[in-house]
């Protein structure tokens, strides 16, 4: 197996990155296209670009982090990796949102699932947010080429035990299971992929779109945040940028000013409608920062008899698809079935609990087995989403209000992973909830999950995917940008993220983001050489 | 609304209280977080961070410059972390403070990655809980907190755990969340749940950790 660094190599071969905690005194730069983001949307779409012939800015609140950084330690990675060292909230508090602030952002970090997006997620836009020519039959091309630049397959190795479970569980009661495809080549199975993969194995936008950009002549500004668009009657003038110092958070006061023909932004469903607020872009029937969706997560963990190490191993490689649409799209909140990898400071944060029964939780890591439940929102009227909105200092923020038809989702998904888990074999389970405790019997379980309060806080809730804000769509009244990612009033702006779903996908978001940012990239190519 | 039975005892009649306690407060919490902010502003250093912490006998002398936490958010948080973390700090006198103060110190480190807008609800919390007249008031703690006797610390965090009031429940897991993820995350306290760390085949083989 290869240990090339290709981050390490490319920045001693020449290539243009710069630190924004380097520079010194102000300064502006121009290009074809400024792109802002370097995820899965930015990251494609500036190789893509970069490969046309056009010359490319990509601009990174976050840090250049790669191979020498990736040591497998939780602490380090949450405080470097993440938005706001793991901290970020919904406004609330009630919902804890797992998010990249890095160069390849969320992807840096991701567990790496590789999933379409669902041919009902496409239907339904197509149906009722016009956009026909996104259907499963048009996409699929794109889908299959971006399964190809980021070598995503079904897993070949065995799962890891914390996965079996979730198989074991499915098979004992009937429910569908099938293997995770996974974005990765020559895997060495070590389950650190939360942490930014230490043997380079990820194919993220970082070991592949962004090196694919820079070969080709993009200039990559990090550690540096696009604070606001500029415009010049109607179109974008510039973007205006501040520098952070090397520790990522203190501003250093240094000012980027980056001109450019057409502006790409992909700084993610929280990010990319901020930065349109804070610029004031047009946005008359105010859709911007409206429809947010997150994916709700709940989690149960299970005391196994065996063995687990669920810190050990690929994080993610069974789902089942049983809840999903079962109740048909617009039904009854529909959930996918996942494990997540649990390594000792992420357990401890994420099961609620002090004292004696914090160590008795902990102490049985070992042999701890979890599953979690991804709510499919937004396909509902009681499904609205959340909000996105500044705060005085500009920062953005997320209000996500849980309505009672998510609520009852999330009661049906704690029932159904403690089913699975019993029925896997599990000692006793527990719910991810202020008054849940170890249920010893499924039947046990089954009385208490009905008792528990569905109310924020009380019961944890997660996030790692952030979807909209800036929603696609064919009638320019009730969306900011068409199926092309093209703003609706401003014409030399795009947005190529997955603040552009108009609903959530249904499944793990980074494949609907590559795929769609590629096919938009290839289209704004033709258009800007044309 | 909440007409399900709990499972711990005793936890109605102090749902009862926090409700009782919180209406009547209710407007008058806001103007009390409010007036806290005030006092500490011009009290001036108040909300300073602790920079570099003296030996005064309890606390290690140690190299580690404070940037948020203030003197008095580490008297609150040497009371509560023998509650939050329990019987998995080491009980010699020695160790056991040096296992406090280290994860004090991570605590900080890690709110300053936080950023901006979280250390500024933070700094309300914080403030909340070591201002004398909400501590007493809101947070029902009549000690000072270095007076306050782990007992004291446990009661305040389950009135904070079981409360119906979804702020105080955004405190308690705000505050075990932090201060958890600080001490079971950090590598000298992985043997404590049972991690071995990351494989050590992987760790000899890879270039990242050739220097260290």
């Amino acid at each position: 197996m290869s240990l090339t660094d290709r981050i390490a190599q490319g920045l001693k071969s020449g290539w243009n990155v710069t630190d924004g905690a380097s520079l010194a005194e102000n300064q502006s730069a121009e290009a074809d296209v400024v792109i802002i983001g370097t995820g899965a949307g930015g990251g494609t779409t500036a190789e893509i670009l970069a490969r046309s012939g056009l010359s490319v800015i990509l601009v990174e609140e976050g840090r250049l982090h790669y191979q020498k950084d990736f040591k497998m330690d939780e602490q380090s990675a949450y405080a470097n990796l993440y938005q706001e060292g793991m901290g970020r909230v919904t406004r609330d508090g009630a919902i804890a949102i797992l998010q990249g602030r890095c160069v390849g952002g969320s992807t840096t970090v991701n567990w790496t699932s590789s999933f379409r997006t669902p041919a009902p997620t496409l239907n339904y836009w197509a149906e009722t947010f016009g956009l026909e020519e996104l259907r499963p039959d048009a996409m699929a091309p794109w889908f299959d080429g971006r399964e190809e630049r980021h070598s995503m397959a079904p897993w070949q190795v065995p799962p890891n035990i914390n996965n079996d479970v979730l198989r074991q569980g499915c098979e004992k009661l009937g429910y569908s299971w099938q293997i995770i495809p996974r974005n990765v080549k020559g895997c060495w199975n070590l389950g650190y992929c939360g942490v930014g993969c230490p043997t380079n194995a990820k194919q993220g936008a970082l070991m592949t779109t962004i090196p694919g950009a820079l070969d080709n002549n993009a200039r990559l500004f990090h550690s540096l945040r696009a604070d606001r668009l500029v415009m010049k009657q109607d179109q974008i003038d510039h973007l205006e940028a501040s520098a952070f110092a090397s520790d990522g958070i203190t501003p250093t006061g240094i000012r980027v000013t980056l001109k450019a023909r057409h502006f790409v932004v992909a700084a993610s469903a929280i990010g990319s409608p901020a930065l349109l607020l804070r610029s004031d872009i047009p946005d008359p029937n105010h859709c911007l920062g409206k429809r947010s969706f997150i994916h709700p997560v709940n989690a149960t963990v299970a005391q196994m008899p065996q063995r687990v190490d669920p810190y050990y191993g690929a994080p993610q490689s069974i789902y089942s698809d049983e809840f999903n649409f079962r109740n048909g799209i617009d039904g009854p909140a529909g959930y996918k079935l996942e494990v997540p990898p649990l390594h000792p400071g992420m357990s401890s944060g994420v099961i609620p609990g002090h004292g004696e029964s914090q160590i008795n939780n902990m102490t049985g890591l070992p042999h701890m087995q979890s599953v979690i439940a991804l709510l499919r929102d937004g396909f509902h009227p009681e499904s609205p989403g959340g909000t996105v909105s500044l705060r005085d200092d500009g920062s953005p923020v997320l209000d996500y209000p849980v309505t009672d038809y998510l609520w009852s989702g999330v009661r049906d998904a704690f029932h159904t992973m403690a089913e699975i888990q019993f029925a896997a074999g599990a000692e006793k389970v527990r719910p991810m909830h202020l008054d849940a405790a170890w249920y010893t019997s499924w039947a046990k379980a089954k009385v208490a999950i009905n008792q528990l309060p569905m109310a924020p806080h009380r019961v944890r809730l997660f996030t790692a995917h952030q979807m909209g804000g800036c929603a696609m769509g064919s009638d320019p009244e009730t969306s900011v940008v068409n199926g092309f990612g093209e703003h609706h009033q401003i014409g030399n702006l795009s947005v190529h993220d997955a603040s552009i779903f108009p609903t959530s996908i249904g499944a793990n978001p980074q494949l609907s983001v590559y795929a769609l940012a590629a096919r938009n990239s290839t289209r704004l190519a033709q258009r800007l050489t044309g | 609304m909440h007409s399900h039975t709990h499972p711990s005892s005793g936890r109605s009649q102090l749902t009862d209280l926090d409700r009782r306690s919180f209406l009547k407060t209710g407007l008058g919490g806001a103007l009390i977080l409010g007036t806290v902010s005030i006092t500490s502003g011009l009290s001036g250093c108040a909300t300073q961070p602790a920079g570099r912490l003296s030996d005064d006998g309890l606390r290690m002398k140690t190299s580690y410059q404070f940037r948020f936490l203030t003197g008095d958010d580490i008297a609150l948080f040497e009371a509560l972390l023998p509650a939050i973390i329990g019987p998995a700090l080491p009980e010699e006198h020695q160790t056991r403070s040096r296992a406090v103060v280290g994860t004090i110190e991570r605590i900080d480190a890690g709110i300053h990655k936080f950023g901006p807008a979280n250390q500024r609800e933070l700094r309300r919390l914080f403030d909340l809980l070591t201002f004398g007249f909400t501590r007493i008031t809101v947070a029902r703690v009549w000690s000072r907190w270095p007076n306050a006797t782990t007992a004291e610390a446990d009661a305040f965090l389950e009135r904070w755990r079981t409360s119906r009031i979804g702020l105080f429940n955004n405190g308690y897991i705000a505050l075990t969340k932090i201060s958890n993820v600080a001490f079971y995350g950090y590598r000298d306290h992985w043997h404590l749940s049972g991690y071995p760390g990351p494989p050590q085949y992987a760790v000899d083989a890879l270039p990242q950790f050739q220097n260290a």
